[in-house]
């Protein structure tokens, strides 16, 4: 690294089964990336360095759901070696869309690849969890994909030792501020109405409901959610089946 | 008995998790396997029982980096479906969206994944000290890249606004002409990228199979044609009956199928230099006037071109865009890009595309309900995979035959797969 002095905290990187696309996501904001690198010392990015893995480091940044028993071991290592631990992404915070097919991991398995399942896949395979159901997470980055902008801020906290805020209304405040309406009214489901704030309400501003992607808001009121959806002709399994795709059933309630 | 093993364990600078085990025995390669030991996530079942609008969504995270070429292919799969026809605006705004995941997904991989092997650096970030201009001129390719992906699918991946039938928003006509401006600024920096990535030293490789890539009379198809070509045996087929000429099978050290010709079982490439070998002539003028002054001409079969054909195809990208964007600007697209309407029902449907890194195509089948009974993704780099393999082994072989290192030999085979642009969360999904 350039102008890396001793006492810059140390920065790694590692992703586990997702789509990389958070940590694209940070190579993304390419105006701001060197600003932040330069406050770092970027010891280990597998994506973007052929540098080995060191032994200590500050801060490790996690992507993705653990579905492997050696990805278990890492994110241990990972937590171990680390002052602090940030996950960045659905596939770390709730399993995402990796988690979708938790409930029947091995015959989902089956029906990929039939019969001969590859031994590079049927090695170690476990469901898949999220990175806190095996290790304690300091920090989380929420939303498929993240914000890099979250990402450089919540880094900021880890880095220097602030206090972890996060939002915790749902998003359906946020979207009003838009004055786009409202989908329920107009055939569409929207899970605005259970999932955390902060992102802006983006997708429904740009004419998509929310998917939820940032996981359930601590104030989020389920059952009533459920009810909205009835009332509005969409029904309750319809609104259960939604929350499958980035929150699974068991969630609910759990988040704090 | 002289043996010896090169093994890399969790190769840098790919997308996803790959391993390289060659073992030479006595002067012959006696193992060449690519490991792609990217775990599974099971996309092809996950989406089983899900309803139709949301499929594209959940297959636009089989991959950060090539998001765009997911959701697309997912949404043309379920149009073939239900006879849907979108606009002249809307086929323009997908074609945007492509090209935007082009120069995206060609920067990222040229300068930050390739590169640095050839300047002699680990990664790009000490190439800001050494050649400033071009990390700058990487960093602003990739960043125009984003901004086009942003501006259209409203995020830099997994676009929101692309759905069944169009788009839930659109643009400002300034937002386009300031596009358009920015795409034709970058095109002397992206001359200069082909110009560079020509200059590279390459071992000289003749790949050991064939290439394949969307075709369609008169243009450099990215999204639109149904029509794909195995470019050195001539077969032409339909994308719907893929599975006639392509026969995806497993293997037992790696989590992605593999693939290869169904007649003869040859292996073959799906790259930005297979769409070069087979529309080269239907490149933009300045597009192929770099090709051609890069040495760039059909037959190239060095599979180490392929990085100068990714440089060639951001030039185009750049040209073919900033037109495009002029054109909505000045409403020279028929219709709206608004979403038609269309009626649900049962059937089979193929998408089909070129991603940045080759031909995709998603199948899906669904019921009368519009939930999906059946998919299945068929990824650039899954595709790929044999013919990688097979060079690499020609290539370790050559090597070995000119009395290299094992350190030169592990560092060329690094390069080769890199410049297959491997796409490894994409193969397994």
């Amino acid at each position: 690294m350039i102008g890396v002095t001793e006492e810059m905290p140390r920065v790694v990187f590692a992703g586990f089964a997702s789509c990389f696309g958070c940590q694209i996501n940070i190579t993304n904001i390419e105006k701001h990336l060197m600003d932040v690198l330069g406050q770092v010392d970027l010891r280990y990015w597998q994506l973007t360095s052929s540098d080995p893995m060191p032994e200590a480091f500050d801060v490790a940044v996690i992507e993705g759901a653990v579905t492997t028993e050696e990805a278990r071991a890492a994110v241990q290592r990972l937590r171990d070696g680390a002052k602090a631990v940030i996950t960045i992404g659905a596939c770390a915070a709730t399993a995402g869309i990796p988690g979708m097919s938790t409930d029947d991991h091995e015959a989902d398995m089956d029906a990929v690849y039939g019969a001969n399942v590859p031994h590079v896949v049927a090695d170690g395979a476990i469901a898949p969890m999220a990175v806190k159901d095996v290790i304690q997470v300091d920090f989380e980055v929420p939303c498929c994909p993240i914000d890099p902008y979250d990402f450089v801020e919540v880094l900021q906290h880890a880095l220097y030792g602030s206090n972890a805020y996060r939002r915790t209304s749902t998003l359906c405040g946020e979207c009003k501020n838009n004055e786009r309406g409202c989908f329920y009214g107009r055939d569409m489901l929207c899970l605005g109405l259970v999932t955390r704030a902060g992102c802006g309400a983006r997708c429904p501003d740009l004419g998509r409901p929310c998917n939820g992607c940032a996981g359930f808001s601590p104030d989020a009121n389920v059952e009533q959610a459920r009810r909205v959806a009835e009332r509005a002709g969409i029904g309750a399994a319809a609104f259960d089946g939604a929350l499958r795709m980035f929150n699974q059933p068991i969630a609910v309630g759990e988040e704090g | 008995m002289v043996r010896k093993s090169i093994n890399v364990e969790h190769l840098a600078r790919i997308e996803g998790h790959g391993d390289i085990h060659l073992d030479i025995q006595d002067g012959m390669v006696s193992r060449c396997e690519f490991s792609v030991t990217e775990p599974a996530r099971l996309f092809e079942s996950m989406v089983r029982g899900r309803p139709f609008h949301e499929a594209p969504y959940i297959a636009s995270r089989v991959c950060g980096i090539c998001s765009a070429s997911h959701t697309l292919t997912d949404i043309l799969a379920i149009e073939d479906i239900f006879g849907v026809q979108v606009t002249d605006r809307t086929r323009a705004l997908r074609e945007l969206l492509v090209y935007g995941s082009f120069l995206q997904n060609h920067a990222t991989h040229l300068f930050v994944f390739a590169a640095p092997d050839f300047l002699g650096h680990k990664s790009i970030f000490p190439v800001k000290e050494a050649d400033p201009e071009t990390f700058e001129g990487a960093l602003a390719l990739k960043g125009l890249g984003n901004e086009l992906c942003t501006i259209v699918g409203g995020r830099s991946i997994h676009p929101i606004t692309a759905v069944v039938g169009g788009f839930t928003s659109e643009p400002s006509a300034e937002e386009y002409l300031r596009l358009a401006d920015e795409l034709e600024r970058m095109v002397d920096r992206a001359l200069k990228s082909v110009d560079l990535f020509s200059g590279f030293d390459a071992v000289g490789l003749e790949t050991a199979g064939d290439m394949l890539a969307m075709v369609e009379e008169g243009t450099y198809p990215v999204i639109g044609s149904d029509q794909a070509l195995f470019v050195r045996s001539g077969q032409r087929f339909k994308a719907d009956d893929y599975e006639a000429h392509i026969e995806e099978y497993a293997v037992g050290h790696s989590a992605a199928f593999l693939a290869r010709m169904r007649e003869g079982g040859r292996p073959y490439m799906a790259a930005a230099l297979a769409r070069v070998n087979a529309s080269w002539g239907n490149l933009t003028e300045p597009a192929r006037f770099a090709a051609a002054k890069a040495g760039l001409r059909p037959p190239e079969l060095d599979p180490f071109a392929n990085n100068v054909a990714q440089a060639v195809e951001v030039v185009d990208s750049l040209v073919r865009c900033a037109g495009i964007c002029r054109k909505l600007a000045g409403d020279g697209y028929a219709g709206s890009s608004e979403p038609v309407a269309f009626e649900v029902r049962a059937g089979r449907g193929v998408g089909f595309t070129e991603a940045p890194r080759g031909a995709l195509f998603h199948d899906l089948e669904l019921d009368a309900a519009g939930r999906v009974v059946r998919a299945s993704i068929i990824t650039p780099t899954s595709q790929n995979i044999a013919n990688l393999e097979a060079d690499m082994r020609s290539l370790a072989q050559k090597l070995v035959e000119a009395g290299a290192s094992a350190d030169d030999i592990r560092l060329d085979v690094e390069k080769l797969v890199r410049a297959y642009d491997p796409c490894l969360s994409c193969s397994v999904h």
